[in-house]
Order: C-alpha cells, then structure tokens, then sequence
C-alpha cells in the first residue's frame, strides 16, 4: 500500500507530468559558427583562381564561366568543407559559416607564390607547356596560334632550344603546364603563407 | 602460431566490441587464455604515399584523416614538424588555442575510449551517458574550429581563427557542465561494485613489463611508467603541466587514468583560456627544405612524424608512427596472457584504446 501512494505521488508531480507528455528532443538547427559548403556571396569574381590553387581536395572547385560572368563552382561530392577558398579568396566571392566575418575582422589572409621548375634532364624541348599556358596565350595571342613567340612579356618561351622562364610572378598556378607536358618535367610548386594584420593587407 | 592446445578462438576481425577491423587469436585451455596473437592489416590506406610531392595545405588536410578520434593531434604535430624544419615562430594566442583545441579534442577521445570500455563489459547506460557528454565537448570543438572532427585548425605560423571572448565564455560555461557530469560518471565507474568485478585486478600489466614492451600513452601511464611528451612541450611547461600517474596497472586503472586526464584536460583549457595572450594568431613564414623527427603526445601516446620536405615546402618523404602500435602489442603479449575467460580478452583488449586506423594508415 505505501509503495503505491509512492508511485502514485510520485508520477502525479507536476515535473513528471510535463517531461513524460511534452518530452521533445532539441529542434535541429545549425549554429552560426558551423562550417557548410561554400556559397556565392553577390560580390563579383575576377578570377584570380586563389580558391582553385587551394583547394586540398581534388576536383572540390571549379572557376567557370556562364553567361559572361565567370564565377566558382562548389562540387558538393568532393568538397570536404574546409573554408580554405573562402579565406584565399581576395574579394569575398564566397561565403561559408561565419568565415568570412572572422577573417575579415582579424584581417587574416593566405598568400600564395608559385614556382616554376623545370628538369633538364627530362624535358625534350616540345614547347607544350609554353603553348597551353593560359597566361602566356592572353599576352600573347600569337603564342598559342603557332608556338613561336618574341614578347618579352610571357612567362615562359622556348629559347635557344630551351624552356626560359621570363615572369614567373605572373604565374597563376594553373599547372596547365603540368598536366600538358608529356614527360612531367615541369613543376609548379604552391607556396602559401597565413598572414594577419598590415602584412594581409599590403 | 605453433599450436599447443585444442581450441583457439579467432575473435574478430568483425566483432561488436572492435571499433575497428582486427584479429585476435587466443589459444584456450578451458576458459583461461593462454597465449593470443594479434592479426593486423584489414584496412591499409597508404596515406603516406598519397602525401608524398604535395605541399602543406594538402597534406595538413591527409594527415588529419589518418585517425578520424585525435585528428587535432596529427594536425598539430604535423604542423609543428613543418615549423621545426622551417624556423617558423608561432604566436603566443596561437600556441594558446592550439592547446585549447588539442585538449578539447583529447578529452572527447578519452570519452569515447572510455564509452567503449563501458560498452564492451556491457554497462551501456554509462557508455551512452557518456557519449551524450561528448556531444558537448565537440560543439565546443565545433565552436572554435567550425567543424567537429577533421578541424584543420593549425597552420604553419598560428592557427586560422581566433576565439570570440562570447565564445570564451560560453566554452567555459559548458566546461562546467562537462565536468559536472564527469564527476558523475567518474562515480558511478569508480563505485560500480560490477565493474569493479569486470575490471579490478584484469588485465595487469606491470611496471617492468609496460617498460619492457615499450607502450605509450595512458596505457603506460597507468603502469606507473612516466611518459608523457606534454611535460617537453614548451607550451604545456608554462601551463604547469603535471602527469596523472596510478600504479595498479589492470584495467581499472587505465580507464581511470582517462577519468582523471579528462579533469586535467579542462582545467588546461580554463587556465589557457583564462591567461590568453592578446596579439595576432598567424605569423606567417614559409615552409622550406630540411628533415626532422617531432613528436607530441596524441590522447594515445606519443605520435611521431619524420619529415623531408624540399626547398618550395613539398612533402619528399614522411613516416608517421603511431602510438596505438606498441599498446596493442603490450596487449597482446603482457596483459592478455593468463586472462581468466575469453570475456575479459575483449574488456583488456578495448582497455588498452587500441586505434586500428591509425595503426594502419
């Protein structure tokens, strides 16, 4: 009988009767500091390409062009959502979590060289890579039409029989070249450096 | 393995106590155990040769996902390599919140290391309490990091963000609670009279032979034996870094050393928190060309990485090892043996935190 005025006070509390009937699991929502996939901000792309150069996932980001405007490309599948393009990127096309708002107030930014390096021993002088450049043929269009060029302004040219390097800071580490030379004998080598405060924004 | 007796059991490689993929061998007289043998090998990733010619920011990302636990530690020390063979000085904030991201991601592996113990001598109602306080740690991890796990947080030369003093705040505030919570859970393990029964006096592994078999971490730290790469860290020395130490050596003691590091753990991220420096969370520098050996001390043991980069900060050749290795063969050979029933392989066994992944990444 005691057992039962237990039970029966027991399960007549208020508490218990507000837990046992409107018991609900904390509603799903993502905080604000959770980082998603990269959106598109309304700010335009000039495509500098900084978030293709360093994505560490292959295949994650594409800069293309539609209708005119050119602008990146998130691949869901691939993207493993590490925020590195939003924060390469100079203008703030893209937008992820509240990375964008951090790193604009802490000034934080990545800078990136690229260093073109070519094996001797393994290049056979086609000039393939002078030609894919994508740099190279904007300079000067007369390169990607017949391969020879005289512009001193390009940022590699066969020269006496051998690739030279002219600009390599004009370099936007594409690897176009890379990926076009049969006997990979070049090399774009990304260098990249986290900075903060009068150094990001010099 | 020679065989001496009639029945050797095979447990795993797909078992509901492994995490992981591994076998175990164990040659049984009875119910007494006595000899075991540990198969490795079902899941070879070769991430060292995929990081092999890339430079930092891909394989930081590679080294990450070598133990998906404690990828914060295999982070940081990949990290700190690259800056020992760079010269490159961190900021203080940055070497703060660094360790305010290590240990917040040590304590949510020490939880799950010890749901898992719960777990397997079927105490799941502990097991899930704990796994419930996990969750709070990680979006405390999630708070700083933007992500849960697989954080790349650290980059050569800092960190890549600063933390909030709103979020400071509210990161100490469910510290609170974690560690509340913990002082309950701690009870329950540390008064259990069935657990005492499952875990007090099984699987001992003492002094000479936690020396002898060289293990790691808090397996070994449970051994008495004193190692602990924190103490040589600069960053932990000025925190005022003290070891937790116990000395029986069986199963009890090594999921109690994880209670206690747990409690450690969040009042190094308090004081941390507490006595952050101001100033910039990157210094910038660039990774150049050298080799060098670093460790630190994953919430497994030491982790070591061997690192040759060339001159433009590419990768030419890494050796990662991990501590997981030497605790499972300690296992097998010291605490296992002599294991009164085939149920008390598998409790030691889990005891012992082994990480399958990490072992063979």
């Amino acid at each position: 009988m005691r057992s039962i005025i237990y039970y029966v006070r027991e399960f007549l509390r208020p508490e218990w009767l507000k837990t046992f009937f409107f018991a609900r699991t904390a509603p799903l929502e993502t905080p604000s500091y959770f980082k998603g996939y990269p959106a598109r901000t309304e700010k335009e792309c000039t495509r500098c390409l900084s978030c293709m150069m360093i994505c560490p996932a292959p295949g994650a980001i594409a800069v293309l062009r539609k209708k005119d405007q050119w602008g990146p490309e998130i691949y869901p599948g691939h993207c493993i959502r590490c925020g590195l393009c939003v924060e390469a990127c100079p203008e703030g096309v893209l937008s992820s979590g509240r990375i964008l708002d951090v790193t604009r107030r802490d000034g934080t930014a990545f800078w990136s060289w690229y260093h073109l390096q070519v094996d001797d021993s393994l290049c056979m002088r086609c000039g393939n890579c002078c030609v894919s450049c994508p740099v190279n043929r904007e300079i000067d269009p007369q390169l990607g039409a017949t391969g020879t060029s005289s512009s001193d302004e390009v940022i590699m040219r066969i020269e006496g029989g051998r690739v030279t390097i002219l600009h390599e800071e004009k370099c936007t580490g594409c690897k176009t070249c890379e990926i076009n030379c049969p006997n990979r004998a070049i090399r774009v080598a990304r260098m990249v450096e986290g900075v903060q405060g009068e150094e990001a924004e010099a | 393995m020679k065989k001496t007796v009639d029945v050797s059991i095979p447990l795993g490689p797909v078992h509901p106590c492994w995490k992981e993929p591994v076998r175990l061998k164990c040659e049984t007289a009875g119910e007494r155990v006595l000899r075991t043998e540990v198969e490795l090998g079902y899941m070879k990733k070769g991430i060292e040769r995929i990081m092999r010619g890339r430079p930092w920011q891909e394989v930081m990302f590679l080294a990450e996902r070598v133990c998906g636990i404690c990828s914060v530690i295999h982070n940081m020390v990949f990290i700190e390599a690259m800056e020992e063979i760079s010269d490159i000085a961190v900021p203080p904030r940055a070497a703060y919140l660094r360790v305010v991201a290590n240990e917040l991601d040590r304590i949510a592996s020490h939880i799950l290391a010890n749901f898992s113990y719960c777990y397997t001598i079927e105490h799941e109602t502990l097991a899930m309490y704990l796994l419930n306080t996990r969750e709070t740690v990680l979006d405390n991890l999630e708070r700083l990091t933007g992500s849960r796990i697989n954080t790349a947080y650290m980059i050569p030369g800092g960190v890549r963000f600063d933390l909030l003093p709103e979020d400071a705040a509210a990161m100490l505030a469910d510290l609170s609670k974690v560690e509340e919570e913990m002082q309950r859970h701690t009870r329950i393990f540390e008064t259990g009279p069935l657990i005492a029964l499952r875990s007090k006096g099984i699987g001992v592994m003492n002094h000479e032979e936690a020396i002898r078999s060289h293990t790691v971490g808090p397996t070994a730290r449970a051994s008495g034996v004193v190692c602990d790469l924190r103490l040589r860290h600069p960053t932990y020395r000025e925190l005022g870094f003290t070891q937790v130490t116990r000395t029986e050596g069986d199963n009890f003691a090594r999921v109690m050393v994880r209670f206690q590091e747990v409690f450690q753990s969040i009042d190094l991220i308090r004081k941390c928190i507490e006595t952050l420096p101001d100033g910039p969370v990157r210094g910038g520098g660039f990774c150049k060309a050298g080799e060098t050996s670093y460790a630190g001390e994953a919430p497994r043991g030491e982790l070591t990485y061997s690192i040759k980069t060339d001159d433009y900060g590419r990768v030419v050749d890494i050796a990662i090892r991990t501590p997981s290795i030497m605790n499972i063969e300690a296992c097998v050979h010291a605490m296992i043996p002599d294991a009164t029933s085939i149920a008390d392989v598998t409790a030691t066994f889990i005891s012992s935190d082994p990480c399958v992944a990490c072992n063979e990444r």
